[in-house]
C-alpha cells in the first residue's frame, strides 16, 4: 500500500516539469507560435535557477530569474517571426543551439569543474491542511512542494482563460484564423508576442524544478529529452490544458518507473528499460493523433497584407 | 509544415546588357549578410571573452589559426569535417522537401553500432570483403532508422521533428546497450566495444595519415549537388520544398519524395557513423555522437539548404571546432562559447536577411 502511494507521489512530482513545458508549449501554439526550443530553454532554466538559487540562497529567486532568462528567448522568438516573419522551426532551433551554448557557458565560468558539486537544498514539502489527512490520496496530492500545486493552478487557470472567458477565446482565434482576428480588432502581433515569451518562461521554470526537487545540483544532461517528450506531450493532450495535464501523467508514469526498474532491476537489461518512454511515446503519438486537432495556424507566420494567409 | 527557402531571393538590376556588373551585384548581396553575421558574431564574442577576462584577441588568434599552422592541425581539421558535411547533408536533403531531420545523431549511432556489429562478429575477414561490409552495414542501419520515422510521418502523420529527436534517445541506451554489455571491452575504463577487426579499418594516405573516408564523404557531397540541382529527383524534392501543394498538383508524389528525403538523409547520417567507426575511432563507443547533430542543423541552416554551400560552410564551422579546443588550451576561454558563436552566426544571418530584404525594397 504504501509502495503505491510512494510511487504516486513520484509520478505527480515528475509530472510538474511536463506540465509546466508543455502548457506553455499550449500557449503560444493556440496563438499560432509553434516554438520548438524547449530542451534548450528548459536547460537554460535549470542552469540559471541552480545558479541563482546557490548565489542568493533562495530557491524562489531562481525560479524567478529562471522565468526571466526563458521570457527573453520566448520574447527573441516572438518578435522575429511575427515582425521579421522569419521560420519558427529555424529560429527555434537556433535558439535551442544558443540556450545550450549560453548554459554550459555560465555553469563552466562560476562554479567550473568540481570533483563534488555545489549543493542547493530541495524544495520543501508542503502539507496542506485537512486535505493531506485523505487516506492514499492525501499524501499523493496534498503532500507536495509548492511548484505541485502552482502547476495544478495554472492549469485550471488556463483551462478557465482559454475555453470560459472571452479574452481568452479571442487568443484561440488567433492560432486559427489571424486574418479573421485581426478583422475583429484583434492584435495578432501583441497576442502571439505575449503567449510566445510567458509560454518560454514557464519551459524555463519547468526546467529550474529538476535541479530543486531530484538532485540539489545540476548535472549536464539533467533535462535529459524532456523536452522534446513535453512537445509530443501537448500533440497528445490536444492543445487543450486539461488533457496535458492527463497526458501528463502518463508521460510521468513513464518516467517514474524506467527510474526505478533500472534502480531495482527487473530480468532485462536496464537500458532496454529506459528505451521505454520514447518508444511509448512514439506508440501513442500513432494513437493520438487520430483524434487531436492541432490550432489550425499553427507554425506559420501571419502577413496582414498578404492575400495568402488567412 | 513548413517552407523554407531553398534559393536566395533573387536580386534587382537582372536587365540584359548588364549581366557582368548585375552578377557582381548580386553575389555582393548575397555575400554580405554572411560577411555582417560573423562580425556581429565575432564581436559579441569577443566582448564576453572579454568581460570574463580573457585577452580577445589571443582567443581568436586560436579560433582561426589552429586549422591551418601545422599539417596535424588541418588533418584534425579534415577529420572533423567528415561527419559534418555528412551531418549536414543528412539534414539539408530533407530541409530541401520541407522537413526538418533532427535525427541525424541517432541515425548516426545506429550506423556506428551496424559498422560496429559487422566489423567484430566477422573480424577475420580480409580488407577487400569486409571494408565494403561495415560501410554497407553502417548506411543501411542509418537509413533504416530514418525510415522508421519516414513510415511513421505518411502513414500516421507524426511530426518528423518529435519522431526523429525521440528515436535518437533510444539509440542512446541501444548503444548503452552494445558497448557496455554485449560486446563491452572491460579494459577500455569507459562504455566501448571491442575493436573491430583490421580488415574493416580504412586506410590511412599521405604523411600524416589522412583517412580514406575524407574522400568519400567528398564524393558524397559532389555526388549529391549534382542529383539534387540536376536530375528530375532533385528537383522534385526542391519542388515539394517549395510549394507542396503546386507540386501535388503537378503530379509529383509529395509524401514519397518527402518520405525519400528523410531515408537518404539517414542513410547519409548512417555513412558518418561508420566512417566514425572504421576511420577515426576502431570501435563503438559510447558518447561517440559528440555534438555533431547540433553542429550539422547549424550548417545546414547557415548553408539555406544549399547542398553547394554545404561543405564549404561545414569547412568554416569544422575550423572553429578544432580551434575551440586550442582556444580552451591556451587562452583558457571555455569552448562552450564557440557554440555561442556558431548559434549567433546563424540568427544574425537570418537577421541580416531580413535587413537585406527591407533596404533592397527601399532603393527600388
Amino acid at each position: 500500500m504504501s509502495e503505491v502511494v510512494t510511487f504516486l507521489g513520484l509520478v505527480v512530482t515528475a509530472m510538474v516539469p511536463f506540465v509546466l513545458v508543455a502548457q506553455g508549449t499550449m500557449l503560444s501554439g493556440r496563438a499560432g507560435v509553434f516554438n520548438v526550443s524547449q530542451e534548450g530553454v528548459m536547460v537554460l532554466g535549470a542552469v540559471i535557477g541552480f545558479l541563482v538559487s546557490y548565489s542568493v540562497g533562495s530557491n524562489l529567486v531562481g525560479i524567478a530569474a529562471a522565468a526571466a532568462a526563458g521570457a527573453v528567448t520566448g520574447l527573441v522568438l516572438a518578435v522575429t517571426t511575427t515582425y521579421g516573419r522569419m521560420d519558427q522551426f529555424v529560429i527555434g532551433l537556433a535558439l535551442f543551439f544558443l540556450c545550450l551554448g549560453t548554459a554550459g557557458l555560465l555553469y563552466r565560468v562560476t562554479i567550473g569543474v568540481t570533483l563534488t558539486p555545489p549543493r542547493i537544498p530541495t524544495l520543501p514539502d508542503v502539507s496542506i491542511p485537512l486535505l493531506s489527512d485523505i487516506p492514499v490520496l492525501g499524501p499523493v496530492l496534498f503532500e507536495q512542494d509548492l511548484m505541485v500545486y502552482a502547476a495544478a493552478l495554472l492549469s485550471v487557470a488556463l483551462w478557465y482563460y482559454l475555453y470560459r472567458t472571452d479574452a481568452g477565446m479571442r487568443l484561440r482565434s488567433v492560432g486559427e484564423n489571424p486574418k479573421s482576428a485581426d478583422s475583429l480588432g484583434i492584435s495578432v502581433a501583441r497576442t502571439r508576442i505575449w503567449t510566445t515569451t510567458a509560454g518560454a518562461a514557464l519551459m524555463a521554470v519547468g526546467g529550474a524544478y529538476l535541479p530543486m526537487v531530484y538532485t540539489g545540483t545540476y548535472t549536464e544532461g539533467i533535462v535529459a529529452g524532456r523536452g522534446w517528450l513535453a512537445i509530443a506531450l501537448t500533440f497528445f493532450g490536444g492543445w487543450r490544458p486539461q488533457y496535458i495535464v492527463a497526458g501528463a501523467a502518463f508521460f510521468a508514469g513513464m518516467d517514474v518507473l524506467a527510474l526505478r526498474a533500472q534502480v531495482q532491476g527487473i530480468g532485462i537489461p536496464f537500458q532496454f528499460v529506459s528505451m521505454l518512454p520514447f518508444v511509448a511515446t512514439l506508440v501513442v503519438m500513432v494513437f493520438a493523433l487520430r483524434w487531436v486537432r492541432v490550432p489550425a495556424f499553427l507554425g506559420r507566420n501571419y502577413d496582414r497584407e498578404s492575400r495568402l494567409s488567412g | 509544415m513548413t517552407t523554407v527557402e531553398v534559393q536566395p531571393a533573387p536580386t534587382p538590376g537582372d536587365e540584359p546588357g548588364r549581366a557582368g556588373s548585375a552578377r557582381g551585384t548580386s553575389l555582393l548581396w548575397a555575400g554580405l549578410p554572411y560577411l555582417i553575421a560573423v562580425l556581429a558574431a565575432f564581436v559579441v564574442a569577443g566582448v564576453v571573452v572579454a568581460l570574463l577576462g580573457h585577452s580577445s584577441a589571443q582567443a581568436f588568434e586560436a579560433v582561426l589559426t589552429t586549422s591551418f599552422r601545422t599539417p596535424l592541425g588541418m588533418r584534425e581539421t579534415l577529420h572533423k569535417w567528415v561527419p559534418l558535411v555528412l551531418q549536414a547533408l543528412a539534414f539539408t536533403i530533407p530541409l530541401a522537401a520541407g522537413r526538418f531531420n533532427i535525427g541525424g545523431e541517432g541515425q548516426l549511432l545506429l550506423g556506428a553500432s551496424g559498422a560496429a556489429a559487422v566489423g567484430i562478429l566477422l573480424a577475420d575477414l580480409p580488407t577487400p570483403v569486409l571494408l565494403p561490409l561495415v560501410l554497407v552495414a553502417g548506411v543501411l542501419a542509418g537509413g533504416v532508422w530514418a525510415a522508421l520515422a519516414a513510415w511513421l510521418m505518411v502513414r500516421f502523420g507524426v511530426n518528423e521533428i518529435l519522431s526523429t529527436v525521440l528515436l535518437n534517445f533510444v539509440s542512446f541506451a541501444l548503444v548503452d546497450y552494445l558497448a557496455g554489455d554485449v560486446w563491452a571491452d572491460p579494459g577500455a575504463g569507459f562504455a566501448a566495444t571491442v575493436p573491430i577487426g583490421a580488415g574493416g579499418e580504412l586506410a590511412g594516405i599521405g604523411r600524416p595519415p589522412l583517412h580514406v573516408g575524407v574522400f568519400v564523404a567528398l564524393a558524397v557531397a559532389v555526388c549529391t549537388a549534382v542529383v539534387v540541382r540536376r536530375s528530375v529527383a532533385g528537383y522534385e524534392l526542391q519542388a515539394v520544398g517549395a510549394n507542396e501543394r503546386a507540386a501535388r498538383v503537378h503530379g509529383v508524389r509529395t509524401a514519397r519524395v518527402a518520405a525519400g528525403a528523410l531515408v537518404v538523409g539517414g542513410l547519409f547520417a548512417g555513412l558518418s557513423g561508420a566512417i566514425e567507426v572504421a576511420g577515426v575511432q576502431g570501435k563503438l563507443i559510447e558518447g561517440m555522437q559528440g555534438n555533431f547533430l547540433l553542429l550539422g542543423i547549424i550548417i545546414g541552416l547557415i548553408a539555406r539548404a544549399n547542398v553547394l554551400a554545404v561543405p564549404f560552410v561545414a569547412f568554416g564551422i569544422a575550423v572553429l571546432e578544432v580551434g575551440a579546443s586550442a582556444m580552451q588550451r591556451r587562452a583558457e576561454v571555455p569552448a562552450e562559447l564557440v557554440l555561442i558563436v556558431e548559434a549567433l552566426i546563424l540568427i544574425f544571418l537570418l537577421l541580416s536577411d531580413v535587413l537585406a530584404a527591407r533596404l533592397r525594397r527601399r532603393l527600388s
